[in-house]
C-alpha cells in the first residue's frame, strides 16, 4: 500500500511545471513583448531585464531624430563635410551589413533617405498628416543619397554625399533580434519568444510545441493566420496599416520609395519569413521592404534577389499572394477571398 | 471480523491494475491542469457563450437558466457561484475559482463558468 | 396444456431466480437511495455503493442477472427518486451500461491474478467515463471540463478499490448462501 502511495506521489510531483514568463514593455518606441519558457521566474526575469537594457541603449544610440545619439551625431558629420568620424565598432559592422543589403536590394532597402523620412513626418512619434512639399521631396530625390556614399573604413567613416542621413528603423529592430537571441543562447536560456514591435524571433519551443504566432490582419483589429515559429525562425511585416496618415482619401504610409520620394502604394502588406542563421532577425526587418515596394509582376522576383523563400503579400485590394512553401505553413484564420500561390 | 480486509487482500494482477490507474491518473493530472494566472470568466448557458468578463472588476451577474435565476459573483480576481436554484448547491459549494482553466458547473439551470487565461491561439501577434 | 389459458386471470409465474434477482435489485436501490441522500463534496463524485451488489451479483451468479439488477437499479432509482429521462437519469444509465460492458469483458480474466478489486476499479472508470461522456458531448459541452476529469478519475480509482475490498469481504464471508433470502 504504502509502495503504491510512493508511486502516486512521485508522478505528482513530476508535474510541476516551470512557469512561461512574460514581459510587455515599451522600447524602440513600441511594444516589446518577452516570452520565456522553462526558466524560474526569477532567471526569466533576469535575463528580461538584460535584453530590455540593451534594447534600450540600442535604441538610444541608434536614435534617427534624438539628436544626440551616435547615430544622428554621424549625420551631421555627414552634412558638414568629408572628414572622417570615428563610430563604434558596433555602428561600423551595422552600416557595412546594411550597405550589403541595400546594393543586394538594388536601392530599394536604402537607410540613408532619412531626409526623405523626416519630410514625411515620419521621424516624430506620432503621425498626423503633413502638408506634402513635393519641390522638397524632388530636391531629395535628386540628391540621391545611397547607402554606397559612405565610406567605411575601420571604425572611421564618411560620407560623399551630403544627402546622406541615415534612419535605421527598417534595420534596427532586426538587428535586436538577432543581438538578443545571441545573448539568450549564451545566457543558457533555452526557449524565448522575443516581439520587437511585431517583428519576432524564436528561440526552443513553447513546452513541447513549437511558438506559435499570428499574422495581424492589415484591415481588422484581428489575426487573419497562425504560423509556427521553429527554433531560430524570425518572420517581420512591413503594412501600412499602424504608422501611416490619411490625406484627401489617400493613405500615406512610412514606408517611401527612394526612387520617387513618395510612401508605397498598392500594397497593404508584406510578411517574410526567414530561416534561423546569424541574421535572421536583420533580414525578417530589411526583406519585406523591397517586396512591399516592388510592382505586382515584380514581387516574386523583389524575394529571390533578396533571398526570401516564405513570404506573403496582400496588395492594395486585399487579395493574398504567397510563396508556394509560405502557403504550406500558414494556417488561416480567416480565409481571404482570394489568395494566389506562386 | 478480524481480518476482515485481509480476507479481501488485493491479487497480483489488482495491484498490476491499481498502479496502471495510478500512473493514467497521474497523466491527467499532467496534461488537463494547467496552472496560470486567470484574466477572464468565461460563463455559458447551456453550450452557447452568455459572456464573457475580465476578472478585474468586482460585479455580480444574474444569468436566467432552465429552473431560475443562478447568480454569479465576480471579486478580487476570483469568480464563483454564489446562488442557484439547484436543489443540492453543488456549484455554490465549489467556492472561488482564481486560476486559468478553473471551471464550475451547475448542472440543473445549465451554467458552467470557466476562466480563461488570455490565451490565444498563438503566442505573440506579427504585425 | 397451460392452464393459464383457460382461466379468466392472467398469472404471471415467477422462478426462484426471479426472487433473488428482485431482492437484490431491492437492495441495491435502497443503497443507491441512501447514497443519493448523504451529500457528496463534487457533483458526480460518489462511491457509488450500490456497485458492490453489482459485482456481488456478477460473481455468485453471472453475468446476465448483475445486468438485470444494476439497470433495474438505475430505472427503479430514478423513478422513485423522480428524476427519470432527467440529466441525471441519463448520467446513472450511461455510466451503468459502460461499466455493464467493461465487467463483461473483464469477468473473463482469471480469478487466480484478479479479484473483485480490480473489476470493482475497471467498472468505476467505465462508470466514470460514461458519465464524463454524456456531460462533454450533452449537458455542458464545453472545455472547462478538462479541469475536472483528473479529479474525477481519481475518486473513481479510490471508490473502485475501496468497493471492491468490500466486495471481497463479503464474497469471503458469504459463501454459496444465496438461496435463501439475503438479510
Amino acid at each position: 500500500m504504502r509502495f503504491l502511495v510512493l508511486i502516486f506521489a512521485l508522478f505528482l510531483s513530476a508535474c510541476g511545471k516551470a512557469p512561461l514568463v512574460q514581459t510587455k514593455s515599451y522600447v524602440f518606441g513600441t511594444l516589446v513583448d518577452i516570452s520565456i519558457d522553462g526558466e524560474t521566474e526569477e532567471r526569466a526575469h533576469e535575463v528580461t531585464s538584460q535584453i530590455l537594457q540593451d534594447f534600450q541603449r540600442l535604441h538610444h544610440q541608434y536614435h534617427a531624430w534624438q539628436s544626440d545619439s551616435e547615430l544622428s551625431k554621424l549625420n551631421q558629420s555627414f552634412v558638414a563635410g568629408k572628414t572622417p568620424i570615428e563610430i563604434s565598432p558596433e555602428l561600423s559592422q551595422m552600416l557595412t551589413q546594411a550597405q550589403t543589403l541595400s546594393k543586394q536590394s538594388q536601392g530599394l532597402f536604402n537607410p540613408s533617405i532619412g531626409g526623405l523620412i523626416s519630410t514625411w513626418g515620419f521621424q516624430r512619434d506620432e503621425f498626423t498628416p503633413v502638408e506634402i512639399n513635393d519641390a522638397a521631396i524632388q530636391k531629395l530625390v535628386l540628391a540621391n543619397p545611397q547607402m554606397s556614399d559612405i565610406v567605411i573604413k575601420g571604425n572611421t567613416v564618411f560620407s560623399t554625399n551630403p544627402a546622406v542621413k541615415l534612419d535605421l528603423g527598417g534595420y534596427a529592430k532586426g538587428y535586436a533580434l538577432d543581438l538578443a537571441l545571441t545573448q539568450l543562447q549564451k545566457q543558457g536560456v533555452k526557449n524565448a519568444l522575443i516581439n520587437i514591435g511585431g517583428n519576432i524571433i524564436a528561440l526552443g519551443q513553447h513546452g513541447d510545441k513549437p511558438w506559435r504566432v499570428g499574422i495581424q490582419h492589415p484591415r481588422q483589429p484581428k489575426p487573419m493566420a497562425t504560423i509556427d515559429l521553429l527554433s531560430g525562425w524570425a518572420i517581420g511585416t512591413s503594412g501600412d496599416y499602424q504608422r501611416y496618415f490619411e490625406q484627401g482619401g489617400n493613405r500615406y504610409c512610412h514606408i517611401i520609395d527612394p526612387r520617387n520620394g513618395y510612401p508605397a502604394q498598392g500594397t497593404q502588406a508584406v510578411t517574410v519569413l526567414l530561416p534561423p542563421s546569424p541574421q535572421a532577425g536583420v533580414l525578417s526587418d530589411v526583406t519585406s521592404k523591397p517586396i512591399f515596394l516592388s510592382l505586382p509582376d515584380q514581387r516574386s522576383n523583389a524575394a529571390k534577389t533578396m533571398g526570401v523563400e516564405h513570404y506573403l503579400v496582400i496588395d492594395g485590394n486585399g487579395n493574398v499572394t504567397l510563396s508556394a512553401s509560405m502557403n504550406q505553413r500558414v494556417r488561416w484564420l480567416a480565409k481571404p477571398a482570394k489568395i494566389t500561390v506562386q | 471480523m478480524k481480518g476482515a480486509l485481509r480476507c479481501g487482500k488485493p491479487l497480483l494482477g489488482d495491484f498490476l491494475v491499481i498502479v496502471v490507474g495510478l500512473i493514467f491518473v497521474a497523466f491527467l493530472f499532467k496534461t488537463l491542469w494547467h496552472n496560470e494566472q486567470a484574466a477572464k470568466l468565461q460563463i455559458r448557458l447551456g453550450d452557447k457563450i452568455y459572456a464573457t468578463y475580465s476578472l478585474d472588476q468586482n460585479r455580480n451577474i444574474d444569468i436566467q437558466g432552465p429552473i431560475g435565476i443562478t447568480r454569479v459573483v465576480i471579486a478580487d480576481g476570483k469568480a464563483r457561484f454564489e446562488s442557484s436554484p439547484c436543489p443540492n448547491q453543488y456549484c455554490v459549494h465549489q467556492g472561488w475559482l482564481s486560476h486559468k482553466g478553473q471551471a464550475a458547473i451547475c448542472l440543473p439551470n445549465q451554467v458552467s463558468l470557466e476562466l480563461l487565461g488570455g490565451e490565444k491561439p498563438f503566442d505573440s501577434l506579427n504585425y | 396444456m397451460p392452464n393459464s389459458t383457460k382461466n379468466s386471470r392472467i398469472e404471471i409465474h415467477t422462478s426462484p431466480d426471479d426472487h433473488r434477482i428482485a431482492k437484490l435489485a431491492a437492495l441495491a436501490i435502497g443503497l443507491h437511495l441512501i447514497e443519493a441522500v448523504l451529500p457528496s463534496p463534487m457533483p458526480g463524485v460518489k462511491p457509488g455503493i450500490a456497485n458492490i451488489i453489482t459485482l456481488f451479483v456478477l460473481y455468485r451468479f453471472d453475468f446476465a442477472t448483475a445486468a438485470w439488477v444494476s439497470l433495474l437499479r438505475v430505472f427503479a432509482s430514478s423513478l422513485l427518486i423522480a428524476n427519470f429521462l432527467s440529466p441525471t437519469f441519463a448520467l446513472s444509465l450511461a455510466g451503468a451500461l459502460l461499466s455493464l460492458a467493461t465487467l463483461f469483458f473483464a469477468q473473463y480474466l482469471p480469478r487466480r491474478y484478479f479479484s473483485a478489486i480490480t473489476l470493482s476499479v475497471l467498472a468505476a472508470f467505465a462508470h466514470m467515463v460514461g458519465q464524463l461522456l454524456v456531460v462533454r458531448f450533452w449537458l455542458i459541452p464545453h472545455a472547462g471540463i478538462a479541469y475536472l476529469i483528473p479529479v474525477f478519475m481519481t475518486a473513481a480509482l479510490v471508490f473502485g478499490v475501496v468497493n471492491g475490498l468490500l466486495t471481497n469481504y463479503l464474497l469471503r464471508i458469504s459463501p454459496a448462501k444465496f438461496d435463501e433470502d439475503k438479510g
